[in-house]
């Protein structure tokens, strides 16, 4: 079959020493950065971006996505020994995780976290596997309107679902939007918005921005709250996190529903490993039989959503790799890189790159083999990296930042830019705006605004053309109802709160 | 937040406005279908639209608005990283990558943070080296060679 073939080839490629060392350098790192509070698997991705530039584009999404796939577990020792999580998609892991731990079972609370990834995260890769040449196919007959509905759908859903307010996140969206303008125009060759700067004529660069505002922004902001951690007492030896019976009958069917619900929420864009969880742990509450127990160190709560963000971190590299659609900030700076390397991402990257996507798959495959080792037998080493205090990771970031920034185009010009994006992240996490949407809206916007352009040129009824064509129809509505829910929703509660306290 | 939200709104409607009337300087449309200032235009009056929103929201949004900048030491602290790192950039040119670094780490750690001269040293050297290793040596990144000559 022709599965076998390409994972064959995938397994060729990615079981070469470097590719292998690359892999367990990824995962480590990726746990690390996972577990330490301040920086998240986005700001991981940009800032080991820089060093990928030596390498093949395989060698380099090798590490990327093993750094992606740390992540998910490292979050996990955070949430369960200091009640803070690493990063967000193992926010809710801390409610039930961190009472597991008080209760002298921090244990098993990080390995059926472990076991769970690992399940979740080997599961995902199958599905990712099987369902992304399928969607690869059908995609191939897109044509520009279909492109252009497919990108704004992707825009309008990521921008509703960051959290917090949809009205700031539609304004960091068309901010990207208005830095993809800047630059070379690739039709009429008019420098827009360059203001007869030398550099600016090149465009807002991808890599400095994303840097800027991940990396730096996030340091920053991240530096106010580095109160005191207070790391748990506990123990997490290797014959610690062994689970009894009892705890794997609780936890198995949990893991089995995160790792769908996980694939499926992560493969839907906008979607990503951070909903993926809450929704796990909404089910999980759901359908127990003694949901009491939630929030008092329920094995469930954990098993259910650390599958679930694993899963949905391999989901939602299918519309990244087929539609060339990121679905989470992680995965936007994920598609920035590829593109920086040469790749076109989209349906043709199955065809012209096999030994890129099948490397990429088969290292995944290896990566949560690898992390299952680490996660079950090495905790205590990456509780001891925790304890490193704030002040100095801050610094060693801001040190990588800059090198980073410097090292893509070696002009400080790009430093620069590095430093005013940083200051703008900080600041838009402050207000509540999304550098998620923002960074997003810059790598698509360039290709959203030629889709658009083409398809107008074809068409002979202007707009309408995204309506008369039946898949871009169905595309485009539900973008324009991703935009509109938040705003009813809005509107409706302001009329309601108006109901109640009359005047 | 409310304040906030008035000033950042306040900011990007002005922004949009010079977005949408800088967009008017490339072709709106061509023969050969829209021009480089479609869609420039068009996002400048969508920036005005959503603006106009926020600073509306804000201002008719009454109770007493929270702090959203740190106060005291902490805002310090913050505006001494980053004129440290605007120093750092700005001086790399002359003072050179390996030497930049080994001031911005020892500045930050040990007059900033506080940290012991032995910590500090460490990690700056530490840091340094690898840095060093990494960028220039591995990837041949042709960073900076300062006054001291490395």
């Amino acid at each position: 079959m022709d599965l076998f073939a390409n994972l064959a080839l995938g397994f060729g490629v990615a079981l070469t020493p470097m590719n292998v060392l690359l892999a367990v350098a990824g995962v480590i790192m990726g746990t690390l950065i996972g577990a330490l509070p301040g920086v998240g698997p986005a700001s991981g991705v940009a800032l080991l971006l820089p060093l990928t530039f030596g390498m093949s584009p395989t060698s380099g999404i090798i590490l990327l996505s093993a750094l992606y796939a740390g992540s998910m577990y490292g979050g996990t020792i955070t949430s369960v020994l200091i009640n803070t999580p690493g990063e967000s998609a193992s926010v809710v892991t801390c409610i039930d995780g961190y009472q597991m731990a008080l209760q002298g079972r921090a244990g098993p609370a990080l390995g059926v976290a472990a076991f769970g990834s690992f399940v979740a995260g080997t599961a995902g890769v199958v599905l990712l596997m099987t369902m992304s040449p399928l969607l690869a196919k059908w995609a191939l007959s897109f044509g520009p309107p279909e492109t252009f509905a497919l990108m704004l759908l992707g825009l309008t859903t990521v921008t509703g679902l960051t959290g917090g307010d949809a009205l700031k996140g539609y304004i960091s969206m068309v901010l990207g939007l208005m830095l993809a303008m800047v630059g070379f125009d690739i039709v009429s060759g008019d420098a827009r918005y360059a203001f007869g700067i030398n550099e600016m004529t090149d465009g807002v660069d991808f890599l400095p921005v994303a840097i800027g505002l991940f990396g730096f922004g996030e340091v920053l902001a991240g530096a106010e709250g580095a109160a005191k951690m207070e790391i748990l007492h506990a123990k997490y030896g290797l014959r610690d996190v062994m689970l009894t019976a009892t705890d794997w009958a609780r936890s198995r069917w949990p893991i089995v529903r995160g790792t769908f619900l996980g694939f499926f929420i992560g493969v839907l864009p906008g979607a990503g490993p951070t909903i993926a969880s809450f929704l796990s742990y909404t089910l999980e509450k759901k359908v127990s039989r003694h949901p009491e127990e939630f929030g008092h160190g329920a094995i469930e709560g954990v098993a259910g959503p650390e599958s679930a963000n694993n899963a949905a971190s391999a989901g939602a590299l299918v519309p990244m790799l087929t539609l060339g659609i990121p679905g989470s900030a992680t995965t936007a700076v994920m598609l920035g890189g590829l593109m920086m390397w040469g790749l076109r991402p989209g349906p043709l990257l199955f065809e012209k790159n096999p030994d890129f996507v099948w490397g990429l798959i088969a290292s995944l495959y290896l990566a949560n083999v690898l992390l299952l080792i680490l996660n079950i037998g090495f905790i205590p080493a990456f509780v001891r990296a925790l304890r490193m205090p704030y002040t100095i990771l801050m610094a060693l970031i801001i040190v990588f930042c800059v090198t980073g920034a410097y090292a893509q185009s070696n002009k400080l010009w790009d430093v620069g830019q590095m430093l005013v994006f940083g200051v703008l992240g900080y600041l838009m996490r402050k207000l509540g705006y999304s550098p998620a949407a923002l960074v997003l809206a810059l790598v698509l916007g360039p290709l959203a605004e030629r889709a658009l352009r083409q398809s107008l040129i074809i068409s002979d009824s202007g707009l309408m053309i995204f309506f008369m064509r039946p898949i871009s129809a169905v595309l485009v509505i539900a973008a324009l109802a991703a935009v509109a829910v938040p705003l009813v929703r809005a509107v409706t509660d302001a009329l309601r709160r108006r109901a109640v306290v009359p005047g | 937040m409310r304040r906030a939200d008035q000033v950042s709104g306040a900011l990007l409607l002005v922004f949009g406005i010079g977005f949408a009337v800088g967009a008017r300087r490339y072709p709106y449309w061509t023969p050969h279908g829209p021009g480089s200032g479609f869609l420039p235009l068009w996002l400048g009056l969508t920036m005005v639209v959503l603006a106009a929103a926020l600073l509306v929201g804000a201002t008719r949004r009454t109770g007493p608005g929270g702090a959203w900048l740190p106060d005291g030491r902490a805002f310090t602290r913050l505006i001494v990283v980053v004129v440290a790192t605007a120093l750092f950039i700005w001086l790399m040119p002359w003072l050179g990558m390996a030497p930049g670094t080994f001031l911005f780490l020892v500045a930050l750690l040990r007059f900033l943070e506080g940290h012991g001269w032995g910590t500090t040293l460490g990690v700056a050297v530490a840091t340094t080296t690898v840095n060093w290793l990494v960028f220039m040596y591995w990837l041949s990144v042709p960073f900076p060679i300062g006054v001291l000559g490395f």
